[in-house]
């Protein structure tokens, strides 16, 4: 509107004379006069109300271009934009570190990042790093040096730290009964006066910059044996230097920009934050050809335990045939250092609320994990599940590729898996050999789609039972008779010494000594003799072809076994039914086997090595193969141990671990 | 004197009023060109120019996305169209240069293309390439809908569109996602709080507003505009898809809080149940999509849906609607093949026809024919003994796709209009008892058949 403007001094000048033509003609015709005024009167109404009508069309077209031009679009859900923490200009955190027979925090500019008072836990030196430019936690770790060894951790830690960050040290209740003397040197060199002479209940803080200056130190010594310390309580400042400083300078590459997010959150993961020469955090393994497994989902179920996982998944993305894309991280709570380094490998990774406790979270986790992996791969027929607390050998795909399609085929089969129970360094030699048992290891497995959609999942025990859900899986009435197949030696290694079951005793006596394949490109053997009956006249052939050891002798004796290579020998036990394996537990216990409960077992024989023989322990009479047995050989009968009290509860328990 | 001026003044008046309206008219016109462009043409070239910009555009694009090894293909409704006509021309010369710029260059604002998740690796590299190349670019992300139905898990958030800008047009790249029920997906566009509103008329976008499901196309490779792009096979059947391709996602929140409520049955039974009510209604839906019969869950397997996204275990059978005027005689042949003899069938196909085909074990399937009037929709009912006839009214509805026991099938969109219509405001209660009779919210009485109709409109098996 604002636009308009006429032309005045030109246009009613050209059209009087045009005007006054048309007057003189119709002069006279007053009616017609009338009527064009009338006319025009209307056109001039007409043409205000089109005017009207367009200048509020206009503004409101302009008005919804401005306001609502993606209205439709909006997100539904109001992004509370979170109120981002004042950005931290301040160059100086002040520091309190508290230590006690009980109790130890420590607070950062007021906040606390670390307080445990809790009770018969947390003992030792509790160490935490802070990033040096924002103040940022970095690392938590508490080492028990009141017990052997745990120095030992300590000083593997502190040295992987990178120089320049912040370490505050405290102490609860005790640490120093077995802090070693290298140990104790490494904090003297940290900058510690007290350390070198650190001795029993004594309470200490120490707050310093790794190959720098010393913020502060406190020190209360015990006054005798049986009491502890005076509580101290040390406040210090430290100061922050910029952040290019505490950065190292790698070339900007996607990758690094991953690996710069990680390291300058956490601590802890060694040369992959090294300045100079970090390690590789893209493997490129060779792919495999006709890999079977491709497109096969793999899930890894992981809790919080990211050093763990950190090792896990540089082994799972080193091994031949992986394919990134199909691995899911699936961390059962919301924690951020394992979901760190899932990005940091540029992997997915999903966070699952924890439901229940103890075993039953465990087992709601798995079973979250595992729909959610068949719902983000509808096409999948399998998957793979494995732990955070697995190495995975470097021909586990080509293993599984050459294998699973007997899963897709056999019925009779309930799962393919990396874990042969009974592969230790002595009982397990032929990397290309398979087995068929009727227990389930677990421990890098693939499952079938149709079993799990079909029959597990609807059924999956409650949050409010307190199973363990691979002894569930386990049970009949899920098994229904199907057997695993499962390598001779293993393809997975269970390195986790911490656990819901776990310990460092437990560990060292069953899993450490396990063999695990390093062999790249293992051609794997007859596979086809494993389906179901082709199983059956694999093992008539071998017992036809072994030789019965000599029953006289002690089975737990080396000699039992001769000294050859490459022999098939066969010995028999007693075993009065399906159910009775009281021998084979002696057996399994005398050779230093898996001998918690029964695994690797296939119609009541068993197979394993001695000595780079095969050896096999057939159960007379329940086992179909008894009929191997000569007339005049008597099945071996080993007597339990009269039983100790409370020794039992302990095993039992750990038992559950070996999923 | 003043007559005359009176005179001189109106038709001055009205001459200058003239010009004003064409004025007003000519911005108008401007107004509106202008602002289809929007923040969009800057710069207003001739005609030709624009539309080498367009073709120019998609040229990079296609380029960018190949030199990644991306594959992308075509889904653009308005080429899709255009390319149709001429779809035997093109099919027979996929490499003959094209005389002149026909589907490139029509004037638009995007060009949409498709992308299937699966096929990439997000490889970041994409876009730092994009941006040398002067593209502008938005990646929209969200929730992955795959991890809503479960219990408390939080997954990252994927991408479900990307807008690439460059000069005066932008791609629109949509990305599908595979789903359980063997279909494509692809989410909302819903933009979030920070995002430039103005980065392009969204408004205008042809994928988006809701989310959709798809079958997964066939794909050609073909030359168009000398340019080289996969299109759906058979671009008509997927414009027509796309016309109807709403999804609705199932409401899995309000699910979990109804289970909060009523604990879910895990007896062996309702597990048994509900085993076989999917297998029954996977072989129905088998059985009618090869029919070309348009169906969509009704009565107890559409509340299943609505209220816990689950089969109810205590529905004892398998509910489906469809709409009268798709009716084929092929039906019972078809089921009865499928090994599902019918078991019996109520009404004719004129007035409240229902037929009912027994699945394996026991569990029924209930199909039910809609008749549609002007201002709602019904479905009718027959007591057997008393040949006393039945109606149950609707509101009128459309249809959308959902993913149902690893299915994709039909609801109505207006769902909760539905499911209200036909269990009353209480829906949320569970019922055991239930009686096809009486306890519907939505059941009349609708007289008796006469009894010389008896044999045909009541016919047991």
């Amino acid at each position: 509107m604002e636009e308009w403007k006429p032309n005045p001094p030109v246009k009613p000048h050209k059209k009087r004379s045009w005007y006054l033509a048309w007057k003189y003609k119709l002069m006279n015709q007053r009616a017609l006069r009338k009527l064009c005024q009338t006319g025009a009167v209307l056109f001039l109404l007409v043409t205000v109300i089109v005017n009207i009508k367009l200048i509020l069309d206009t503004r409101r077209a302009a008005y919804e271009e401005e306001e609502e031009s993606a209205q439709d679009y909006d997100d539904e859900m109001l992004n509370v934009e979170v109120p981002r923490h004042p950005v931290n200009n301040k160059k100086v955190l002040d520091v309190e570190v508290y230590s006690s027979r009980s109790k130890v925090y420590v607070a950062v500019d007021g906040t606390t990042v670390l307080e445990d008072e809790a009770r018969e836990q947390g003992r030792g030196i509790h160490v935490i790093v802070l990033n040096q430019a924002t103040g940022h936690v970095m690392a938590k770790r508490v080492f028990d040096t009141y017990s052997p060894h745990e120095d030992e951790a300590m000083v593997l830690f502190l040295n992987m730290v990178a120089r320049g960050r912040i370490l505050i040290f405290t102490i609860k209740d005790e640490g120093s009964f077995h802090l070693k003397e290298t140990a104790k040197n490494v904090l003297k060199s940290l900058g510690s006066q007290v350390a070198p002479f650190l001795s029993w209940r004594d309470m200490w803080t120490f707050v310093g910059k790794k190959g720098g200056e010393v913020y502060g130190e406190k020190h209360a010594k015990s006054p005798a044996l049986s009491t502890w310390g005076d509580p101290v309580l040390l406040k210090t400042e430290v100061h922050l230097t910029s952040v290019e400083d505490a950065e190292c300078h790698w070339p900007d590459t996607e990758l690094n920009r991953r690996r710069k997010r990680f390291c300058s959150k956490v601590e802890g993961y060694g040369s992959v934050c090294s300045c100079k020469d970090p390690t590789p955090i893209e493997f490129n393994p060779d792919p495999l050809k006709d890999n079977k497994v491709f497109d096969v989902p793999v899930a890894v179920i992981a809790g919080n335990r990211p050093n763990y996982l950190y090792r896990m998944l540089r082994s799972l993305l080193s091994a031949q045939g992986v394919n990134p894309q199909m691995i899911t991280v699936f961390i059962d709570g919301y924690y951020e250092e394992p979901m760190d380094v899932v990005e940091l490998f540029g992997l997915s990774g999903i966070q699952h609320t924890p439901i229940s406790i103890k075993n039953a979270r465990v087992s709601q986790h798995y079973k979250a994990s595992l729909t959610a992996t068949f719902n983000l791969f509808p096409d999948a027929k399998f998957a793979v599940v494995l732990e955070e607390d697995l190495d995975i050998s470097v021909d586990f795909f080509s293993f599984l590729s050459q294998s699973i399609h007997l899963l897709e085929e056999d019925e009779s089969l309930y799962c393919i898996s990396a874990w042969n129970d009974q592969g230790y360094e002595h009982t397990a030699e032929d990397p290309s050999l398979l087995y068929r048992v009727e227990t389930m290891p677990g421990l890098g497995w693939v499952l079938r789609k149709s079993l799990y959609k079909d029959e597990l999942e609807p059924k999956w025990p409650t949050p409010e039972k307190l199973w363990d859900w691979d002894m569930w899986m386990r049970m009949p009435e899920q098994r229904k008779g199907r057997e695993c197949i499962i390598p001779d030696i293993s393809r997975s290694y269970h390195f986790g010494i911490v656990g819901l079951n776990m310990n460092g005793y437990f560990h060292e006596a069953y899993f450490k000594k396990h063999k695990f394949n390093t062999v790249p490109n293992v051609q794997l053997k007859n596979v086809e003799s494993l389906r179901k009956d082709n199983y059956e006249t694999e093992i008539h052939r071998l017992l036809g072809e072994a030789e019965v050891l000599d029953h006289s002798k002690n089975p737990c004796e080396d000699s039992f076994v001769p000294d050859t290579e490459g022999k098939v020998y066969v010995m028999f036990i007693r075993m009065e039914q399906e159910a009775d394996f009281t021998t084979w537990t002696q057996l399994a216990k005398c050779l230093h086997i898996w001998d918690l409960d029964v695994r690797g077992n296939h119609k009541g024989l068993w197979r394993l090595f001695r000595k780079k023989n095969h050896f096999l322990v057939v159960g007379v009479p329940a086992s179909p193969y008894s009929s191997k047995k000569p007339s005049s050989v008597t099945p071996i009968y080993m007597e339990p141990p009269a039983k100790e009290e409370g020794a039992v509860a302990v095993p039992a328990a750990a038992a559950a671990e070996q999923t | 004197m003043q007559k005359i001026n009176r005179n001189v003044v109106l038709a001055l008046l009205s001459l200058t009023s003239l010009v004003f309206l064409l004025f007003q008219l000519c911005y108008y016109k401007f107004y509106l060109s202008h602002k289809n462009g929007a923040a969009f043409s800057k710069g207003r070239g001739s005609q030709s120019g624009q539309d080498s910009t367009r073709w120019h555009v998609v040229r990079k694009f296609l380029g960018l996305i190949s030199s990644h090894n991306i594959p992308v293909y075509l889904i653009d409704p308005l080429i899709l169209g255009l390319v149709n006509k001429d779809i035997e021309q093109i099919k027979s010369s996929p490499d003959g240069p094209s005389p002149e710029c026909k589907y490139f260059c029509a004037p638009r604002d995007f060009t949409t293309f498709a992308l299937l998740d699966k096929t990439w690796k997000h490889d970041v590299g994409l876009f730092t390439a994009a941006e040398k190349m002067g593209f502008q670019w938005l990646k929209i992300i969200n929730k992955d809908p795959r991890l809503d139905g479960m219990d408390d898990l939080s997954g990252m958030e994927i991408p479900l569109h990307y807008i690439f800008k460059l000069a005066s047009h932008a791609i629109h790249l949509v990305v599908f996602y595979e789903r359980s029920g063997n279909f494509l997906w692809h989410g909302p566009l819903r933009l979030k709080q920070h995002m430039d509103r103005k980065f392009v008329p969204f408004r205008k976008l042809h994928f988006g507003r809701y989310p959709g499901a798809y079958e997964k196309p066939e794909l050609l490779l073909v030359s168009i505009d000398d340019l080289k792009v996969q299109i759906p096979k058979n671009p008509s059947s997927f414009l027509e898809e796309m016309s109807h391709s709403r999804f609705l996602e199932c409401r899995y929140r309000e699910a979990r809080a109804f289970f909060q409520l009523y604990p879910d049955d895990v007896s062996l039974d309702a597990v048994e149940f509900r085993k076989k009510a999917k297998s029954l209604l996977h072989l129905a839906a088998l059985t009618l999509n090869n029919l070309g019969v348009k169906f969509w869950l009704s009565s107890g397997t559409c509340l299943g849906w609505f209220r816990q996204c689950n089969v109810i275990p205590h529905s004892k059978d398998v509910d489906l609607g469809i709409f009268i005027r798709d009716y084929k005689a092929d039906i019972i042949p078809a089921f009865q093949k499928a090994g599902l003899p019918l078991k019996h069938k109520f009404g004719k196909v004129e007035d409240s026809l229902e037929l009912s085909f027994q699945g394996a074990d026991d569990v029924k399937l209930d199909i039910f024919f809609f008749y549609e009037e002007d201002d709602h929709i019904w479905n009718g009912g027959t007591q057997a003994k008393s040949g006393k006839k039945f109606k149950y009214l609707f509101p009128k509805f459309t249809l959308c796709w959902t993913e149902f026991v690893e299915l994709k099938v039909h609801v109505p969109c207006e769902t909760l209009q539905y499911v209200e219509a036909n269990y009353g405001p209480e829906w949320k209660v569970p019922v055991k008892t239930w009686d096809w009779k009486s306890s519907p919210f939505n059941v009349q009485d609708n007289g008796i058949w006469p009894i010389d109709e008896w044999d045909n409109v009541i016919q047991i098996y």
